[in-house]
This record gives C-alpha cells, structure tokens and sequence, in this order.
C-alpha cells in the first residue's frame, strides 16, 4: 500500500489505530463510569496493579479517565473536522458556483471568521451558550469551516468551466443540483485533505477549552484531567503529564497519517 | 517587577532606625516590632468597588480594611468577642430601640479633617442601610441617629432590634466612610469608593490594575505606635498555583485565603522559613452547602432529602477534598461558633443502603438502568473545592441511582441560574456564618426572599413552622432566649433539610516566618494589620 510506504506515516496510522482501538474498546475495558472514586486519592502511578497509572484528586482510576477520555478527544476531533468540512464545502461551493454577489457576501463573511482566531471564537461561543458536547463541536467548527471553504470555492471556479458542467447546464439542470451533484464531488478531495490539520487542530482545541472549564463537566477530557492536575502540578505532576503526553501522541498521530495520505497522493499524481 | 522599586527611601529609613533600635539596650523577652518595612501579599481578585460599607465581603476587605475602619473589630481575647476601633463603647437599650455608641476622640481622616459622630450618622442612614448587602437586612428598622456631640452616636430603630445581633454584625457591617466625601453625588458612583479615604492605620496610594495596590502608612493613626510597616502591597496573582512559587521565591511575603492550593500545603510547610497558619478565619467560617430545589417534587419529600444527605460521605470530604483542612458539619451553624452552635441534632451519618431504603420507601425505585431520576446539579465555581465536591456528589448520588448531570458555569452565569433563574435541581453554594445566624444564615432557608437574592433560599422552600422561628428570634431580645431559639433554629434545620451542610471550613495562611502577629484575631485577614510587622 503506498499509504505505509513512509515509516513516519506508518507510524502515524499505527499511533491512530491504536487510539481508535482503545476508544472503541473502553467500555469493555474499563466498564464501570470513569468518573467513579475507585481508591484512595493521589495514589501515584505504577503502584498497584489494579490502578496502574494511579489515582487523581479525588481517588479515580487515572487510566480509566485516559482511556474514556480518548474516546471524548477523537469524537470532538472527527465531530469538528466533519462539521467544519460540510460547512465549508458548501458555503465554498455555493460561493464559486454561483459567484456574482453571493460571492462576494460569503467571502467576506468567511474574511471575518478568518480574522477572529477561532479558539477564541470557540470561548466566546462556549461561555454564551453553556458547555456540552455538541457545542463544543459546533464551537469549534465555527473557527475551523473557513479553511475549507476557501478551498472548495478555488475548486469550484476551476471546475465550473469544464464540458461536463456546462453540458449540465445545456440539458437544464437545477444550477444547485449541478453545484452539489456534478462540482463538489469532484471539488471534495483537495478539502478533505485539510481534514487531519483539523481533526488535529480540534483536538487541541477541546483540550484548551476543557482546561478553562469548558468541556462538558460529564464527561473525561484530556484538557479537563490537565486543568485538573494543574493546581497540584508540584505536588502530583503526573496528573497533568499521562494526559498531556497521550494529546502529543494522538496531534502528532493525526498530523503523521495525514502528511502520509498527502505524500501517497502526491506520488500517484507523479506517475500518473 | 516594580513593586520592589517602588520606595526604597523609606525601606533605608527603616533600615536605619533598626540600626539604632538594635543599638538600644532592650530587656523585654518578646521580640520588640520593628517599625518600618514592607509587606508584599498575594492578591487574587481586584474588585470594582472597594468600598466595605457597600460591598461587605471579604475580597473587598481583604484590602479596604486597612483604609476604612469598622466601630469594632473580632477579637479573640475581648469582652464579647470585640476589639474597640472607632468606638471605644457601645450599649444596648432595654427595649431593644437604641444603641449607643461612644466614638474615640482625635481621629482624623486621611485627607486632615476631623472624623465626628456624623460621619457615623451618615454611614449608617446612606450607605449600610439603603446599599450594603448585608446592612440592608441588619438595619432595616433603623430610623435615625441621633448625634448629641461629636463622639456619641445614638442608632434608633422604629423596631426592637437584638443588640446581639448588632455587636456580633459590627466587623463587617460598619465601615466608617467620610460624610464630606460622599455626601455630595451619587454615593455608589463616587471615586472614593476606589481611591478610598478612611480613618484606617493605611491610606490607599496607588492601585494599577493588574498589576498591585499599595497601601502606605498613615502617619496621623491614632493607634500607638502603629503602624508598624511602612506599605503594604498586594501583588495581583489571579493563578492560585503562583503564590506558592511567588513565596518560595521571596517575591511575596504573605498569601491568605487559601491562595496556596490545599495538596502543595504539606510539601510549603517543610520549607524553611516558610509557616502555614490555620488560625485567623474563626469568624469568617466558609460553610459547604447543597442546595435545593424544592420545585422539583422528588427534592420536596423530605425522605428524598435525607437520602442525599445519608449518601455523603463526609469523612471523605474533609479528608479527601479539603485535605484535613475542614470539620464535618451536622448543621447550619458551624461548630466553632462560641455562642450559638449546639451538637443536639439529628445527623446523617453516610450509609448506602439507609439513603437506597429511603428513596425506594419515597416511591422512587430504581429503573431497569440503576437510575432512579436525573437532577441537574450546579457546583459554585468559587472555590476548587466547591468544584470537587460536585463531582464527588456526582459520584456519591450515582451510588444511590441518582443520575446527577454536571452544570459548570463562571461565576456571574452561576449566580443568574441558582438565585434568579431557578434552573437547577441541587447546587453547590459556600455561604458565609458570619457570628450570628441572622447576618447571613436565615435568609438560606428564610420564604419569601425576591428573586435574585444572591446566597439566599431561593429553592423555594416554605416551612411556616421554620419563618415564624426566625421571625421571633430577629425581634427576641433577651440573649439566653434568642440564643435558645438559634438553637431550635438549628434542630428544625436539620431535621427538615431544606438545605445540607456538608462542611464548614477556614481558609489558610501561608507566610514567610519574619512577618510577625500573623493570624492574631478571629478576622485578622480582613482586619487593620496595625500591628502586623516584619522582621528585617
């Protein structure tokens, strides 16, 4: 497969695979709720079998909260980067597709979501609407839809002048059926190569607004489990460090597999 | 760093006079103060308005209180438990209709002029009865006062008003501000509320947002020989993990209120030089609470109530959450309050299976999933602690099939959910016992308080046999018997619950050992440091 020919993208997709591997397996194995008190506070890592990476404040099972708290991580990161990329598609299609004055409001309006830095973006939203899950996935995809969208307008300039377009037209089809049934399919692959830059993006994203206590307080985040160990940070470092080193390997991860299927599709560019 | 550069005139000045203090033969055994100096504490919050006869909380006196002085302070040796300030005498009428008030005599305010008994007048008919927050309920029914001279104060009341109850306010209700200052404009905007100007043994010099306020001494106190520092600076650290660092490092020399987290206490105390002090909250005691809604109509049968309170464990949150540091509370008045706390009540002690047999017996059986019904539950964002108890009581109501669902919110949407929205089912809350349940206690289990009331019942709760109680006892005037009804007040509390008190605990100082009369009265974070002062 010319997807693993690289080792750092074979690595990348071995550290995803893993990771995905443990989200969808952490109910069975860690069945019970990761945020139940499973022994005494502050145990440190590497003491007991049973609690291997020790304990926290309040005496829950460190590991468990890891585990649970990959599933929390990958679901915001793919939740945003999908959401972000629909978004973006199609406001990046409509606006390219149709041109003339919706262009240019679209643009613009994607000009002003670009200018505001899209975490904070994400903290205004969190704080306005109240923290759970699906907010901070829209929140995040609020800050993160421009980048496709420029993408798919590019695209879509491009491939609205070809044949089959303007057959489409000759033979009267919907101008928005031929937006969405003939030019973003073919648009699609060069805006679902910013997906990994995203889903890594938004990963970090969720961890940042967990370690300002804006997660969802229901559920184990990474960022949330770092805020948490912060203000012992002297006195338990490893509280803040498991989580911390788990969110390096799942950015880089992401970033390595995506820099794999960038490169595969370079090369089959080349030969073809 | 600009604190450090900020005078270093005065710090040789006082430098010097050691010198020649030291050169001074000195047969006392205690240490002799050193006069001069400065201290540098830790500051975690910068209020708005800094002005202590508006805003009667201890962020506010944590720095006013140096500047605006109080009638009396808390004191732990003093008749009453009170310390003279700007009154040197205060008495109760029989009828319970006035109290009056002997003013100490050759006090100025900082900008010169004489401090009088109308300035007191003033303070209280302009500011502690129509603005304070606590002042509004303590004075309600005062009418007038009347000033015969300069240095009596006579408080009327349209009502008989326990005198009781107005020694144990005096710390915290009565901040002299000056009436020429304010009496022109609107008070609640006037500039003096942040450049303040009191009687205090510091004057209020610089504030830059930020960064620090500083506090420089007033050489007209009329305290003897006091002060003792030359400034005081409070260095704005908003991240509590930096104060331990900052006073390891040297570059703050006290932290009070808790600024050190509770886990790093153990480790701090082990460095040389450095002392962690739990005495000087006793009349600040923080409680914590878990309020109700009693809209919700599994929360208004009582058993429900009792089942959440067996369900707590609160060994593990005393031991586990507060480090120790805090005492398991049986009711709503805190075990170490002198006069009115009485350990005849009913108690929880934590049992499963008792809080699994009340709710099933109150007709909630749990469903095929474990759960009985799901509440939402609103921890206050204040304190790290408040946020651990609510996902320790998350946990601990999971145990007994009640699906708990976490509400995090700061600290403005916090109070708009629990106190005028209603938009919850249980809450966090830290109220304050303030020396005497009707300062501030009541009122969290009082009816018929407005909406928006912040750290007031506002769970709806009505218990006519509980209001007519508090009513006799805001008007019963004899002591023994006002004290013996705060005691049935307590009984019928926790008997009923319409709130449960988990713990109650005092914050802890962390401070370098050479600042000397650290933690010296019940109040001393939020008292006048006249006499606190620091070793070269």
């Amino acid at each position: 497969m010319t997807l693993l020919r690289t080792p750092t993208a074979l690595l990348g997709f071995a550290i995803l695979f893993a990771l995905a591997l443990v989200a969808l397996l952490a109910p069975l194995l860690f069945p019970a709720d990761p945020l139940s008190i499973a022994g005494p506070a502050l145990l440190r890592p590497f003491q007991d079998a049973s609690l291997p990476l020790g304990t926290d404040r309040l005496g829950r099972d460190v590991l468990a909260e890891l585990v649970h708290g990959a599933r929390t991580s990958l679901l915001v990161g793919l939740a945003a980067a999908a959401t972000s990329i629909i978004i973006g598609s199609v406001v990046g299609t409509l606006a390219g597709f149709l041109g003339g004055i919706l262009d240019e409001v679209l643009m613009r309006v994607t000009d002003a979501f670009q200018t505001v830095p899209g975490f904070l973006l994400a903290l205004a939203f969190v704080s306005v609407v109240g923290p759970s899950l699906p907010v901070v996935v829209f929140a995040i995809a609020l800050g993160a839809w421009t980048g496709p969208a420029r993408v798919a307008r590019a695209e879509v300039l491009s491939i609205r002048e070809r044949d089959y377009v303007a057959g489409a037209r000759a033979i009267g089809m919907h101008p928005l059926k031929i937006a969405f049934r003939e030019v973003l399919p073919n648009a699609l692959p060069p805006v679902l190569a910013l997906s990994s830059v995203i889903v890594a993006a938004a990963v970090l994203t969720e961890a940042a607004l967990s370690f300002l206590g804006l997660g969802d307080p229901n559920r184990i985040t990474w960022g949330g489990m770092i805020a948490e160990g912060r203000t012992i940070l002297r006195f338990a470092p490893y509280l803040s460090i498991i989580p911390g080193i788990a969110l390096v390997l799942t950015v880089l991860g992401v970033y390595l597999a995506g820099e794999g299927v960038v490169e595969a599709s370079a090369a089959r560019k080349v030969r073809a | 760093m600009p604190p450090l550069s900020l005078n270093r005139r005065s710090f040789l000045a006082g430098t010097s006079f050691l010198l020649a203090s030291t050169a001074m033969p000195t047969i006392s055994f205690a240490q002799e103060a050193k006069q001069g100096g400065r201290l540098i504490v830790a500051a975690d919050s910068e209020p708005r308005n800094l002005n202590p006869a508006i805003v009667a909380s201890n962020g506010v006196f944590f720095i006013a209180s140096k500047v605006i002085e109080p009638l009396a302070e808390a004191s732990f040796e003093g008749r009453d438990g009170l310390a003279p300030r700007l009154a040197t005498s205060w008495e109760g009428s029989d009828d319970g209709l006035s109290v009056t008030f002997k003013l100490r005599e050759g006090v100025k305010w900082h900008d010169g002029l004489p401090f009088t008994s109308a300035d007191v007048a003033f303070s209280a008919l302009q500011v502690w009865k129509p603005l304070q927050n606590l002042g509004r309920t303590i004075f309600k029914d005062l009418e007038s006062v009347e000033t015969p001279d300069a240095t009596t104060a006579i408080l009327k009341f349209a009502k008989p008003t326990p005198f009781q109850l107005i020694r144990n306010a005096l710390p915290v209700v009565s901040s002299v501000v000056p009436k020429h200052i304010y009496e022109t404009g609107d008070i609640a905007n006037n500039p003096a509320n942040v450049q303040l100007i009191g009687t205090g043994p510091f004057k209020f010099a610089e504030y830059k947002p930020g960064e620090y306020y500083r506090l420089a001494r007033n050489d007209d106190y009329w305290g003897e020989n006091a002060p003792h520092l030359d400034e005081i600076i409070y260095r704005v650290l908003p991240d509590r993990g930096a104060a331990a660092s900052a006073l390891e490092a040297e570059e703050i020399q006290l932290a009070a209120f808790s600024m050190v987290p509770l886990a790093d206490l153990d480790r701090i105390s082990k460095v040389e030089g450095i002392e962690v002090i739990s005495k000087g909250y006793e009349a600040l005691t923080y409680q914590l609470v878990v309020e109700i809604n009693h809209r919700r109509k599994e929360l208004a049968d009582v058993k429900v109530r009792q089942a959440i309170a067996h369900a707590i464990d609160r060994d593990f949150v005393v031991k586990t959450i507060f480090l120790g540091y805090a005492e398991a509370a049986t009711g709503p008045v805190p075990k170490n309050d002198p006069q009115f706390y009485t350990a005849d009540v009913p108690t929880y002690a934590f049992d499963v299976a008792k809080a699994n047999a009340l709710l099933d017996e109150a007709g909630y059986a749990k469903g095929a999933d474990g759960t009985r019904f799901s509440l939402k539950l609103l921890p206050a964002p204040y304190f790290n602690e408040t946020r651990q108890f609510g996902d320790y009581l998350r946990q601990a109501l999971a145990a007994v099939g009640i699906k708990a669902e976490l509400v995090n919110n700061d600290a403005a949407a916090h109070q708009k959910a629990v106190y005028t929205d209603h938009a919850f089912d249980l809450a966090i809350a830290p109220p304050v016992f303030r020396g005497d349940p009707a300062i501030s206690t009541t009122i969290l289990v009082q009816s018929g308080i407005p909406d928006g009331v912040p750290f007031s019942n506002q769970g709806g709760y009505k218990n006519a046999e509980l209001d007519a109680l508090i009513d006799k006892a805001a008007s019963e005037l004899d002591e023994a018997k006002r004290t013996a009804l705060y005691k049935d007040f307590q009984k019928l509390v926790a008997t009923d619950l319409p709130l449960i008190n988990v713990a109650e605990w005092g914050f802890i100082t962390v401070s370098r050992s050479s600042v000397k009369n650290v933690s010296n009265n019940p109040r001393w974070a939020v008292s006048n440091w006249a006499d606190t002062w620091v070793e070269a």
